[in-house]
């Protein structure tokens, strides 16, 4: 195992910043860090990279325990937000800063350097300060210096949120094939769910400091913690809509067809991605309400008893607001929250198959 | 002609009478120093050009010497204050230790005393350490320079943190960090207080006066004073000559680093 976490909580006098953190990244392993701005993602980080000191818990990595020691006893490297390149320094001497700090000898430096240069393509622009550089570039840079310290571990804080959004797509496909090709184990932070989705071998979910879930992204998006986790993933998030009890059962407004007889509909919350509802010739009845184009798909907003649902809708489809529809879904594909906890339930009360 | 083009070429008016002005000893020492004496006090373009004052004005008193002194002395008290003020300011810029608001409130208040105020305390430390009329003891009492670890210190603090710690993921300890990431990121900033310190040194004269009574350490200010007191007789050619050597330097250093200069005085006004 990479690196373990063990129960770490970090507090800043009453203000709590993690509580009560596990996890684990094996060896080889891309795990995301996931969560809105705020919820101590960064912080857990710094933990890990021993900026921060903990107030609890231990911090073990590469299997010797680290929690006490110093940034650079720890046997990792790191790569900042705002990229932290030494603007007084040229790429090249950005880039061995560390080795030459470490006091690795002249030859090693270089056998290393022409590997990294290779790897990123920055052959051309050894000589050029940070300023003279595109984001893009800078951030090649910044992966070089902590790819060049040849750590086990790399942690990497948010390193794509100061790209474009086309470059931020290319750099992600890069990162993630040169952490497989050099099979370093990386912890990476971001708020942003489709770097988290399509980069993560593991995410590891948070909010206000604590963990949500911790999974592989299939699970984050098929069967999601709870609401918050069905909301934070998926774009158009998932629809939450609270049922109502009905004689005989739940269902989504009184006295409409029952989904989930026998149950209290009081208590549950209904949690159904826009994909699979379709508009159909006969299901439940609902309103269209507005519309999105997006090229390949359609979202078609529309509203049972008075909570909206985002339908997704492949291609191009028009539709007027006020248009009377029909909607359908497989049974397997609900998800049920309860609706004090917002906890999704494990297992589904049998259904009634729709449509 | 519009009010506001007036007033623009008042202000330029203005502005050249105040130069002018500001102007005229300088201005009038070239003309005594490079004129025989007999011109000294009467204008006359026709006037024959001669250097001889220089050269009487730099064998009557031994301004070479005075030249060494002060330039050792300069340069000593510039590069301590390098040094004590780089440290003192990365303590209070980027470390965290008990009380160190209140020291730095204390530094602080030092920029209110004037270093004439003094005057007399420093003398008696000065006794007690066995330095007086030395080199070192002019310089001393201003190493530990306020305005120098203020400056810094905020220079320090607009250093981004993410650098530092960057340095510190790499291995790099505290020492490392100062001179590889701050002290290089501060270069304009030395620049501008050494300027700024070199000429105000250069220009020293009450403290040096009072703390050195021989050749061998009075600075150029101090020699000059005795060179152009009423007791050697005034000869104003021979006195601007002696002016003009000892402010050449200064003068010359200026004319190259006008810009910095200007800039620098403009920092630590700001900063």
């Amino acid at each position: 195992m990479q690196i373990e976490v063990r129960g770490v909580s970090k507090r800043y006098g009453k203000v709590r910043a993690v509580g009560n953190a596990s996890f684990s990244v094996e060896e080889g392993q891309l795990l995301v860090i996931l969560g809105p701005s705020g919820c101590g993602k960064t912080t857990l980080l710094r933990l890990i990279a021993g900026l921060e000191t903990v107030t609890s818990g231990t911090i073990h990595i590469a299997g010797r325990e680290v929690t006490d020691l110093p940034p650079d006893k720890r046997n990792i490297s790191m790569v900042f937000q705002s990229y932290a390149l030494f603007p007084h320094l040229s790429v090249r001497e950005n880039i061995i800063f560390g080795l030459k700090v470490r006091k690795v000898p002249g030859q090693e430096i270089e056998r290393r350097l022409a590997r990294v240069i290779d790897l990123l393509g920055l052959g051309d622009r050894l000589d050029s300060k940070p300023g003279e550089l595109s984001g893009g570039m800078r951030q090649r840079v910044a992966l070089g210096r902590a790819i060049i310290a040849e750590k086990p571990v790399t942690l990497m804080d948010e390193p794509l949120s100061n790209l474009d959004a086309k470059l931020r797509n290319s750099m992600r496909r890069e990162i993630c094939s040169l952490q497989r090709r050099l099979g370093i184990g990386m912890v990476y932070v971001t708020h942003d769910q489709i770097e988290a989705m399509t980069m993560a071998d593991r995410i590891v979910l948070m909010r206000d400091g604590s963990i949500i879930q911790d999974d592989v992204p299939e699970n984050f998006y098929e069967q999601p913690a709870n609401t918050f986790v069905a909301r934070f993933i998926g774009t158009p998030p998932m629809n939450i809509i609270p049922l109502c009890a009905t004689t005989g059962g739940a269902a989504l407004e009184p006295g409409g067809e029952i989904l989930f007889p026998g149950i209290d509909g009081n208590r549950f919350k209904l949690g159904i991605r826009p994909e699979n509802i379709r508009i159909a010739e006969q299901g439940r009845p609902a309103v269209v309400t507005g519309q999105e184009y997006l090229g390949s798909d359609t979202f078609i907003a529309c509203e049972i008893n008075g909570h909206e649902l985002i339908v997704r809708t492949r291609g191009r489809k028009t539709m007027l607001e006020g248009t009377r529809v029909h909607l359908t879904w497989d049974p397997h594909t609900l998800c049920l929250f309860d609706a004090q906890t917002e906890q999704r339930l494990e297992s589904l009360p049998p259904g009634r198959k729709e449509g | 002609m519009t009010p506001s083009r007036l007033w623009l070429q008042l202000e330029t008016v203005a502005a050249w009478l105040l130069g002018i002005l500001w102007a005229l000893p300088l201005l009038y020492a070239f003309w005594a120093a490079f004129h025989p004496a007999a011109y000294a006090v009467k204008f006359d373009l026709a006037a024959p050009l001669t250097l001889a004052n220089f050269i009487e004005a730099w064998t009557t008193a031994p301004f070479a010497r005075y030249f060494v002194n002060t330039i050792l002395y300069t340069t000593m008290t510039t590069a301590l204050q390098f040094v004590l003020c780089t440290l003192a300011a990365y303590a209070f810029a980027c470390h965290d230790w008990k009380g160190k608001d209140l020291v730095f409130s204390l530094i602080l208040i030092q920029l209110m005393v004037m270093p004439d105020q003094l005057l007399v305390v420093n003398y008696q430390t000065m006794t007690a350490l066995n330095l007086v009329d030395t080199i070192p003891a002019i310089s001393l009492p201003y190493i530990a320079s306020a305005f120098g670890v203020f400056l810094l210190r905020q220079n320090f603090k607009q250093v981004p943190i993410a650098l530092a710690e960057a340095a510190r993921v790499e291995g790099a300890g505290p020492l490392t960090i100062l001179l590889k990431v701050y002290v290089p990121l501060s270069k304009a900033v030395y620049l501008a207080y050494g300027l700024v310190s070199i000429s105000w040194h250069w220009n020293n004269f009450l403290w040096p006066l009072v703390i050195t009574n021989s050749v061998t350490t009075r600075p150029i200010t101090v020699g000059l004073s005795i060179f152009g007191s009423p007791e050697n007789g005034v000869n104003f050619a021979i006195v601007s000559a002696g002016t003009l050597m000892s402010v050449a330097p200064l003068l010359i250093g200026f004319l190259l680093f006008q810009h910095q200069f200007v800039h620098s005085f403009m920092r630590a006004g700001i900063k």
